[in-house]
């Protein structure tokens, strides 16, 4: 049998805005069971590089390979886009992502939320999803909100709830982005028991993050990003125990 | 050339009267705007109930049929009481309610439940601290309503005072039911006589257009004095 | 029912004006206004849902047309569409000889075009605002999921975008019911028309217009309650506390 194929690589992905150059040619690759950090002072262009990574934005070269599939660009007027939108929506059927403001869907019920994309894109059976989703649920801890709308949640439950979405996509690989950045300091720990539940069970993961210790603890792989470009990368034991660059040592350096 | 078959001159005095009607019947609503406004905000309760009784009913019933009911009824009314007076005093008094007049005060009386709405929310926009500010100087209630109050208050009255203008200019395209000679009602009897609607009422549809177009341009000019110190720091 | 007719008239034993045959012009007008209105909105409603999509298209050539209808239709007084309506399909050479003439002899055909017209360009302009208005976040996370534009519009988009226009346009309701009062002015015998009726039949102007009065208010007040309703059961995602 042949070897499975990786669920992410990304190879030398740069990002213009305007004149500035966000992201100068960025690589990486999430084997099966990686978790991947990026860390880096804001305007790093970390956050930038995990959306180019599902095509929230578009990188203006690069290449992008999903589960051995490379994604087709073409040049417009407008600058590169993607050649086919079918082959787009099914790559990001298999990155699911959690965001920084959760974003669930505020017409629908954390249920609905769900099961909205196993139905409606995969096209899951709609009893599967929900039996599924109350899995999910339980998992994350919210099996008494299923039925609640996440104005009526705090922001603790809704990033949970919206891990629950994540996880129902059933995704290659997990993408998230500052997931506690938006939380009071006291729902933070909740989330984050989550995700490293998740890490434990041996998910793929590439996550943007501020959580230091969190990161060094749940990581393969560190990579410290400045002004989009790698500066440093490796085990979280050499980034964080044994920093080389100057820079990546005074952003770890305790600050008042 | 379009061929007003001499409608001409006639289409434009309409258009006269309906600017003119429009304008009367604004400054109306305004002024009645700002006593319903002050009514709904006072602690007495019957000026409150009467403040929402007039908004209510204002706002629940067409306003053709108030401009019916003002109109006919109004010169019923008006004889009724001239009669009293001729009985009882003596004076003999005949007041005729001309379509003009009474197309002002319609549409002024209807606007100005809308009004009052509109100042009521834009004086409760007001931050208590800049009136306290006020007291703190040694203002009195009605300097603080002069200088302070007032002008705070119509920075956030412009979007309201712009959009109840804009539905007013039409409404007063109902006057022509009630027999004034607004410019609706002359493209209408030109529409008739001539076989021509299309003519008539493309003229009168791009009046309108202008007039809304014009008042856009000026109300945006005036927000822009009120907004003096709220905008951003260039 | 009989017993009811005959204590009605038992009441209105006294009344000059307001007899059976009168109530019963004003039954019908009540009919008519509630048809007129109803069908206007309905039909307006669904032209409005399209035309709302096309006016944030990207492409001008239909953006473009539909900001322009909205425009002039908003921008005009209904009374000057209904005249244009009204006559412009009366004088047509030889409209009187199709088939068409048996639709569009009565005033009615006429009038419900220039309000679903009117409606249309109204709700439209609404749905816009409520689309426009969708929080970017949310279209994002339908996005990374891999929904296409379609799905997106379908299942997140506009469903949102429902919910979020429902006070605007209950307002719309409101103010359609209002405007069309001056189907009278065509001839049509609805709320208004009755009144108008009645008043010129006995010049008795507070007995026909108030009356006519206190039923619109009537009407205005269901239809508030009607909205208020649906917005309890609708937007009650977007109240915070629990429940």
């Amino acid at each position: 049998m042949a070897e499975t194929p990786i669920p992410l690589e990304v190879r030398n992905i740069t990002k213009r805005f305007g004149d500035t150059d966000v992201l100068k040619g960025l690589s990486l690759e999430a084997r099966k069971g990686d978790v991947i950090t990026l860390i880096g002072a804001s305007g790093s262009g970390k956050s930038t590089f995990l959306r180019c990574m599902n095509l929230l934005e578009q990188p203006d070269e690069g290449e992008l390979i999903v589960h051995g599939e490379a994604i087709r660009f073409k040049e417009t007027k407008h600058g590169r886009e993607p050649a086919d939108w079918q082959q787009v929506v099914n790559m990001r059927a298999k990155l699911s992502m959690v965001f920084q403001n959760f974003n669930l869907w505020a017409h629908m019920t954390l249920l609905e939320n769900i099961i909205e994309a196993p139905v409606h894109v995969l096209g899951k059976p709609r009893k599967e999803a929900i039996e599924q989703a109350h899995v999910l649920l339980e998992r994350v801890g919210l099996t008494e909100r299923a039925n609640a709308y996440p104005a009526q949640m705090s922001g603790g439950q809704q990033q949970r709830g919206a891990i629950a979405r994540a996880l129902a996509m059933d995704p290659e690989v997990m993408l998230f982005d500052e997931p506690t950045s938006a939380l009071d300091p006291e729902l933070v720990g909740d989330v984050l028991k989550v995700m490293r539940g998740l890490a434990d069970e041996g998910r793929t993961m590439i996550l943007v993050t501020h959580e230091m210790a969190f990161a060094r603890d749940v990581s393969t792989e560190v990579i410290y990003l400045h002004q989009g470009v790698i500066e440093e990368s490796g085990p979280p034991e050499a980034v964080f125990g044994n920093p080389r660059s100057e820079r990546l040592k005074q952003f770890l350096a305790p600050k008042h | 050339m379009i061929n007003l078959h001499g409608y001409g001159p006639r289409l434009l005095e309409g258009a006269l009267i309906t600017v003119e009607l429009a304008v009367l019947s604004l400054l109306l609503a305004i002024v009645l705007g700002l006593i319903t406004a002050s009514a709904k905000m006072s602690r007495s309760r019957a000026a409150h109930a009467i403040g929402t009784l007039y908004t209510t009913i204002i706002r629940g019933v067409p306003d053709l049929v108030l401009m019916m009911l003002l109109f006919f009824g109004g010169q019923i009314g008006i004889n009724a009481i001239t009669d009293q007076l001729y009985a009882h005093f003596g004076w003999d008094i005949f007041i005729n309610v001309n379509e003009f007049v009474a197309g002002v005060i319609t549409i002024g009386l209807i606007f100005g439940a809308y009004m009052g709405e509109t100042f009521r929310g834009a004086f409760l926009a007001v931050e208590s601290g800049q009136i306290e500010a006020g007291r703190a100087y040694g203002m009195g209630p009605w300097l603080v309503f002069r200088r302070i109050r007032f002008p705070q208050m119509m920075r956030h009255a412009i979007p309201g005072l712009s959009n109840n203008w804009m539905v007013l200019l039409k409404t007063t395209a109902l006057v022509s039911v009630i027999g004034l000679s607004d410019m609706v009602r002359v493209a209408a009897e030109a529409s008739k006589a001539t076989r021509e609607p299309f003519t008539f009422m493309i003229i009168v549809a791009a009046v309108y257009l202008l007039i809304a177009s014009v008042s856009e341009w000026g109300f945006a000019r005036l927000q822009k004095r009120y907004d003096v110190g709220f905008g951003e720091v260039k | 029912m009989d017993t009811l007719m005959s204590r009605l008239e038992a009441l209105l034993a006294d009344n000059s004006i307001f007899t059976l045959q009168t109530l019963g012009y004003y039954g019908e007008g009540l009919v008519t206004t509630v048809q007129l209105v109803f069908l206007s909105l309905v039909i307006g409603l669904v032209l409005a849902i399209p035309l709302a999509i096309g006016r944030g298209s990207r492409h001008r050539w239909i953006s473009l047309p539909i900001f322009l209808y909205c425009y002039v239709f908003r921008g005009t007084p209904l009374l000057v569409q209904l005249y244009l309506i009204y006559y412009g399909v009366v004088f047509v050479e030889g409209i009187q000889d199709t088939w068409l003439w048996v639709l569009l002899e009565k005033p009615f055909v006429p009038a419900l075009v220039a309000f679903t017209l009117n409606t249309a360009a109204y709700t439209t302009e609404i749905f816009r605002g409520a689309i426009k208005a969708t929080p970017r976040g949310e279209i994002e996370a339908a996005r990374a999921y891999g929904m296409t534009q379609r799905l997106m519009l379908r299942r997140i988009v506009l469903p949102s975008a429902f919910r979020r226009a429902l006070p605007a346009y209950g307002n719309e309701v409101i103010f359609m019911l209002h405007a069309s009062a001056i189907a009278s002015v065509v001839t049509i015998m609805d709320l208004t028309g009755a009144a108008r009726f009645v008043y010129a039949r006995f010049y008795a102007p507070f007995d026909a217009f108030l009356f006519v009065a206190a039923i619109y208010l009537c009407l205005t007040f269901a239809i508030l309650y009607l909205f208020r309703y649906l917005e309890k059961r609708l937007l009650a995602h977007l109240k915070p506390a629990g429940g």
